[in-house]
């Protein structure tokens, strides 16, 4: 038998033997990574950001960033000793036990994603497919998507979507993310450059022309001022209303000159800072952090579809594919941050963003698409459409995989039998068809949840949307669980831990990497306390913890329903998380 | 009376999985164990010997500088958990090593013969007594001098070519051999040759087939047993995120053909799940050994005609 020869100073020999393959995709990785901390979600937290207007939306970033970088090393690590379909649900049950990664994992792998879906078709909408319908007049359809039919049939849309390519398989949808994602490069590279060479008058021309034609002339535009303090911050009446400042004539409301000083007047009446540096590290920056974990925690979201020929036990190269998936996207948030406070003033940028959540968007009552105004800046409306659509495909060139994760966590539930055997079924042209259903039915419930639940007076939208960022908080909690697993992984797991490639450097007695997972660890408690304490987040509101608790209290009944279920076919649950003796 | 069985697949010579699979039994209360093949390693490490009882060795890149007997010996269980086996060499025996393949094909060839001849000492002496059987069938990977070594076993059956009755009245019917691979390895043969050699194992089998089990080590093509990353032949370089299926339609045809109660397959680690073609339950459970962890599938037969339930596990 012929063996491979070795070239000079080898440190490992190899036979030829099946699976021992010389190199993979790398650019695979990164570009799940680039896709999950997505711009778009970037930029749709930065209008929630105007909700501390005291802290520095600069530093919030950056300081964020280390603190991901550690999240990145734990599962970077945490892929490379367990590559495993499933991910944090395997992750848990095997260095904790059972119940706990079941509880866990199902909540955030699972459950949650529920409610990602209408915030993905919201997103989807806001930036992309309203401008659109607005600059081809087709404002009726656009006014209809602002409306609860609207928003709950764009959440069905994008749930029939997503569902469709599980069902028909990813492959052709991988090919689509190649090209979505260089084509929405290009459309940021390109909507950099107009901001580089348009100068601050033509950019205020241009933002006039496009609010007159698109909303003006259709008379949608909302010039109307408001009452201000001293500094121009709105006043608001008992009823918590902005209080309209009336002409000479008392009856007439008074009206900016243009949409840029309304816009303007927006940033300066929502208290927004005059630049991106104001607060500094100032303790409302810190707490911008929760907020920034909407997009930026999620570098790590590839983390259940690594597959063990595909050099996903190389330690390192899951660190660079992850760490470029963060810090890219970082980078361009940031540029973008940079060019639109350069172009447009960092206070009245920020009134686009503050104008839509605090409900006084001068283009009536409208979204201002960061995209849409870049794209105004060309007075072609093709040219807006094809840029618009362009860098929304950094967008749905990715939330088409949010089923992904949920069926590998489902299956792998049901590989382990806490779920039943039917849960894992795939039809012979591979569609997991009751995974799926285990996600579309309750997906249309939450969609019909964020359409249709009563208004919160204090914000003007439904309840249910007011606790978007439960849909965050549940995965940091799972991701919690997952930080100190592996923070005790050494002791726990430890003939897992002792097979793993990572390296095993040590302060004293305790592994490096158990010390950059508590402090991963201590950085999500510190979120969560900050999710929990303030009412500025929307998540800890009655309701909101309601809805939070009842996803928990689901993943435990389903366990202990199927720990009972098991027991009696004579089949120990426990033993699923069980390590087999060596010795 | 039901039958429970315990099957797993591909440890590659870790040794911690090897040792899991002999103590699976009592772990999962199983009648009969089934290791369906890839039993040997793939990679040897070379511990450079430095003298005066120093050692340096590369396990995935990350130097490992030793001192001492104790230190050699706890890297040289951690090398081959790991599924490779540690050989303490000078840095002129690795040149030679490096130099001449067939030198080298000697090396693994030892390697390969010793680490399954220690394996069978310890599974005889820990499976001596206890009420289970133990059925191990080599793969594709396996060489074929190891069937002989497995043969000598005083508890270890071989199921390689053979049908072997099982409790109850079941029987099982094993090979090792796949269909063609990229790597030219030991057991592989094109189709048509696979087909044959399969079809001539199953008519020994002298069982309906809601009592036979077929115990393959190629899974059957087009199923979620098969798929893996797409590999070019030439440069065995994964083709980015593409998969393909690169089961056995052999093996698929005389699942359909036969329609025993059980299939059980291996081979392609990250393809673990179970599937049904027709009344057959077909299960790969995959491998994780690169982990020290033992993937595997216990299944439960009724004893009459069905197949009461089976759930994959990781332990």
């Amino acid at each position: 038998m012929a063996t491979n020869a070795a070239p000079p100073e080898q440190t490992l020999f190899v036979r030829k033997a099946s699976g021992l393959v010389k190199a993979w995709a790398g650019g695979d990785g990164f570009r799940y990574s680039f896709f999950s901390v997505n711009v778009f979600l970037a930029i749709w937290s930065f209008a929630y950001a105007t909700f501390i207007p005291g802290g520095s939306l600069f530093w919030a970033i950056v300081i964020t960033v280390p603190f991901i970088v550690l999240e990145i090393v734990v599962y970077a690590a945490l892929i490379s000793a367990m590559p495993r379909a499933g991910g944090d649900y395997v992750w848990m049950t095997r260095i904790f036990n059972s119940p706990v990664g079941f509880v866990l994992a199902a909540a955030g792998w699972w459950f949650i994603l529920w409610q990602w879906l209408p915030i993905y078709a919201d997103m989807g909408v806001q930036t992309t497919v309203k401008p659109i319908l607005r600059i081809v007049g087709a404002d009726g359809g656009a006014d209809w998507l602002g409306t609860n039919h609207g928003i709950f049939v764009a959440a069905l849309v994008v749930i029939i979507i997503s569902s469709v390519l599980v069902a028909v398989g990813m492959k052709a949808y991988a090919k689509f993310q190649k090209w979505a994602i260089w084509i929405g490069l290009i459309g940021v590279v390109v909507a950099g450059i107009l901001l580089l060479v348009t100068s601050g008058a033509s950019y205020k021309q241009k933002y006039n022309d496009a609010a007159n034609k698109y909303y003006g002339d259709r008379g949608t535009l909302d010039l109307t001022k408001y009452e201000t303090d001293a500094a121009g911050v709105f006043k608001y009446d008992d009823a918590g209303a902005l209080i309209p400042m009336m002409g000479a004539d008392g009856k007439t409301p008074e009206q900016y000159a243009s949409a840029y000083d309304a816009t303007a007047a927006v940033g300066k009446g929502t208290g927004q800072p005059s630049s991106a540096f104001s607060g500094g590290l100032s303790w409302a920056t810190w707490t911008l952090i929760p907020f920034m974990l909407f997009w930026m925690a999620w570098p790590n979201w590839g983390a259940t579809l690594y597959g063990e020929v595909r050099g996903a036990k190389d330690f390192r190269k899951n660190i660079y594919q992850m760490l470029g998936g963060l810090l890219v996207p970082t980078v361009i948030a940031l540029g973008f941050l940079g060019l639109m406070a350069w172009r447009m003033g960092y206070q009245t940028f920020m009134g686009t963003m503050s104008a839509f959540w605090w409900g006084v968007s001068p283009f009536g009552g409208d979204y201002i698409s960061p995209t849409a105004m870049i794209s105004w800046i060309v007075p072609n409306q093709a040219f807006q459409i094809v840029l618009i659509a362009a860098i929304s495909l950094l967008l749905f060139g990715w939330y088409g995989t949010v089923f992904l994760s949920s069926t590998r966590m489902i299956f792998a539930a049901a590989f382990d039998r806490i779920l039943p055997e039917s849960a894992a079924k795939v039809t012979s042209g591979g569609v997991p068809v009751i995974a799926l259903v285990l996600m579309i039915i309750p997906s249309i419930i939450c969609s019909a949840l964020y359409a249709y639940t009563p208004i919160d007076a204090g914000t003007g939208v439904t309840w249910f949307k007011l606790f978007t960022y439960d849909a965050t908080l549940v995965i940091l909690v799972m991701f919690l669980g997952s930080g100190l697993a592996f923070m005790v992984m050494p002791w726990r797991a430890k003939v897992i831990w002792d097979s793993t490639p990572i390296p095993k450097w040590k302060i004293g007695p305790i592994p490096v990497l158990s010390i950059i997972a508590a402090g991963f660890s201590a950085f999500l408690i510190f979120s969560l306390w900050l999710f929990l304490k303030d009412a500025v987040y929307g998540v800890n509101n009655g309701k909101s913890l309601i809805f939070m608790g009842a996803l928990y209290v689901l993943a435990i009944a389903i366990w202990v329903i199927a720990y009972f279920v098991r027991k009696r076919q004579g089949m120990a649950l426990e033993t699923v998380a069980k390590e087999i003796p060596v010795e | 009376m039901s039958v429970r069985l315990f099957f797993a697949t591909d440890v590659h010579g870790s040794e911690a999985c090897w040792r899991k699979f002999i103590n699976s039994g009592k772990h999962y209360d199983a009648d009969v164990l089934i290791l369906g093949g890839d039993m040997t390693g793939k990679a040897v490490v070379p511990i450079m010997d430095n003298g005066g009882g120093k050692y340096t060795f590369h396990m995935q890149d990350i130097r490992h500088d030793l001192d001492g007997a104790d230190a050699l010996a706890l890297n040289q269980r951690a090398i081959r958990d790991h599924g490779y086996y540690p050989v303490v060499m000078t840095p002129e025996q690795r040149n030679e090593f490096t130099s001449d393949p067939d030198k080298l094909d000697e090396l693994f060839d030892q390697q390969m013969r010793r680490t399954v001849e220690e394996w069978i000492a310890w599974a005889d002496e820990r499976l001596a007594g206890a009420d289970m059987r133990c059925i191990v069938c080599p793969g594709n990977d396996d060489r074929t001098d190891i069937d002989e070594l497995l043969a000598s076993s005083s508890q270890i059956e071989v199921g390689e070519g053979n049908v072997l009755d099982l409790p109850e009245g079941y029987q099982l019917a094993s090979s090792g051999w796949t269909n063609l691979t990229p790597w030219d390895t030991p057991r592989e043969e094109d189709e048509p040759a696979l087909k044959a050699r399969i079809e001539g194992i199953v008519a020994q089998a002298t069982v309906s087939p809601e009592r036979l089990v077929l115990g393959l080590h190629a899974p059957p093509f087009d199923t979620q047993l098969d798929v893996a990353p797409k590999i070019d032949w030439e440069s065995l370089t994964v083709q980015g995120q593409n998969v393909a299926h690169v089961g056995s339609t052999a093996v698929r045809e005389v699942i359909e053909q036969v329609q025993p109660i059980l299939s059980l397959h291996g081979h392609i680690h990250e393809s673990r799940a179970a599937v049904r073609i027709g009344r057959t339950l077909a299960v790969n459970p995959g491998s994780s050994y690169v982990e020290g962890t033992l993937s595997g599938c216990v299944i439960e037969l009724d004893g009459k005609k069905k197949l009461k339930r089976y759930r994959l596990t990781m332990g």
